[in-house]
């Protein structure tokens, strides 16, 4: 039995949140190639019928349909996190900070996302002005980070890695590909490496396993 | 070339890699399992392949492309396509001076001399879109009228520069030791105060 149904571009950073989440909890779940790109099948009728604002990820839990990926992230989390530190949904604090980076990472998906696409896949955008929010929100991002590391901090929020985390972990791993480089960003990148250290990592194209964490490996 | 703050020893922990830049040099500066630094030119001597893409293996880096492994010297010590071979000592990555103190990176091209150990705490370390002149100037005017989140007298901040190329400065804040979590996020926000007004004069 499997959890669910993803509707996945591998491509895509919104669908690799989801394969990141189910991996690193271990949710077994079927998926459904889409061709974003060049076939536009998410903006074709059979997937508008499934989630007419034509965005990927689309996930399906039998009946049940989510069409947003962070609302994805909350339902593996609270459906198979047996810990519960993942998506601290109830604590009054936590929950709240959480929801806020949560809608963060929609903000990234607008402006490093369509940097990526504009960058990759010539997306007809104004790259410029996406580059430039990009770094808006890299910087935004940074500052939280920073304070953070004055706490002795990790993650994003809390003593734990939550959904949020991943939420924000993909475009910001992917933008060097979208020409914004991490290197007036020390705390984004020791963050970026404590999430790719975590057990039940898994990878998409652009962002790999540290090599140094490998099986095997001399020296 | 002068010795230039590259960033901050607590943003490199062992077994890892960052890229730097300064005097228009290119560099990988990275720290081996054991905690000691190195600072080469950021080349693989193989085919080129930058550095600061590869990963420590115990006291070695390897270069991502090929997996030729360097030690802290700089010489290769293994060539994974041909693991019996003895690399010769001529396959070298250039090495750079590197120095820590008070908690800050320094590196230079030559055996410029350290800079004098200070009793300063680094607070962040950061990229400005602006020319080293146009920061100078907005640190006076962000902190003229001490309002928050300017700095006071007693945070004894110092602002250091490394241009990395014209228009792009890395900057690094060293504070007071010591500061309580409170005035560490205030001045951490001044920084940014500092690189908008920089930015903004830049463009204007
Ligand atoms: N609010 C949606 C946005 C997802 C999103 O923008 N996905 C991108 C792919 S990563 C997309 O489907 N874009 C549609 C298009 O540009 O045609 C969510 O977070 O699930
Ligand atoms: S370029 Fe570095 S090992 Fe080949």
């Amino acid at each position: 039995m499997t959890a669910f149904t993803l509707y996945n571009y591998v491509l895509s950073g919104n669908c690799y949140k989801i394969r990141l989440m189910a991996g690193i909890l271990d949710v077994k779940y079927d998926t459904v190639a889409v061709d974003f790109y060049p076939g536009f099948e998410h903006r074709q009728n059979h997937m508008l019928a499934l989630n007419p604002a034509g965005t990927l990820p689309v996930m399906t839990i039998g009946e049940q349909v989510l069409t947003d990926t962070q609302a994805m992230l909350a339902w593996i989390a609270l459906n198979h996190d047996p810990s519960g530190t993942w998506y601290p949904a109830a604590d009054p604090m936590l929950g709240p900070l959480v929801q806020q980076w949560l809608a963060f990472s929609g903000r990234l998906t607008n402006s490093a996302g369509l940097a990526g696409l504009h960058s990759m896949l010539n997306w007809p955008i104004d790259g410029e002005a996406a580059r430039r929010a990009a770094i808006k929100d890299l910087r935004e991002l940074e500052l939280h980070l920073t304070d953070r590391v004055f706490e002795g901090k990790t993650w994003l929020v809390g003593d734990h890695p939550t959904i949020a985390d991943i939420a924000c972990f993909p475009y910001v791993a992917l933008s060097p590909d979208a020409g914004l480089d991490h290197d007036g960003y020390p705390a984004i990148r020791n963050w970026l490496y404590a999430v790719r250290s975590l057990p039940g990592f898994v990878t998409m194209p652009g962002i790999h396993h540290l090599h140094e964490l490998r099986e095997g490996a001399d020296g | 070339m002068t010795t230039r703050p590259v960033g901050l020893t607590r943003d490199l922990p062992a077994g890892r890699v960052m890229h730097a830049q300064a005097d228009g040099k290119d560099m990988v500066v990275w720290r081996a399992t054991d905690g000691t630094i190195a600072a080469w030119d950021n080349r693989c001597p193989h085919r080129g392949m930058a550095l600061s893409h590869g990963f420590v293996r115990g006291n070695r880096l390897a270069c991502l492309y090929h997996g030729w492994h360097y030690d802290r010297s700089g010489r290769c010590g293994l060539i994974p396509a041909h693991p019996d071979l003895e690399p010769p000592a001529t396959i070298h990555a250039t090495q750079y001076g590197v120095v820590e103190t008070g908690g800050v990176i320094w590196v230079s091209a030559d055996e410029a001399p350290a800079p004098d150990d200070s009793d300063l705490a680094p607070l962040r370390s950061f990229i400005v879109e602006a020319s080293e002149d146009a920061l100078r100037d907005a640190q006076e005017a962000t902190s003229a009228d001490g309002a928050p989140p300017a700095p006071e007298a007693s945070d004894r901040v110092s602002v250091l520069c490394n241009p990395i190329e014209p228009g792009r400065t890395q900057v690094t804040v060293l504070t007071a030791p010591g500061l309580p979590l409170p005035r560490l996020r205030t001045l951490s926000r001044w920084c940014e105060a500092m690189r908008r007004q920089a930015e903004a004069k830049e463009t204007a």
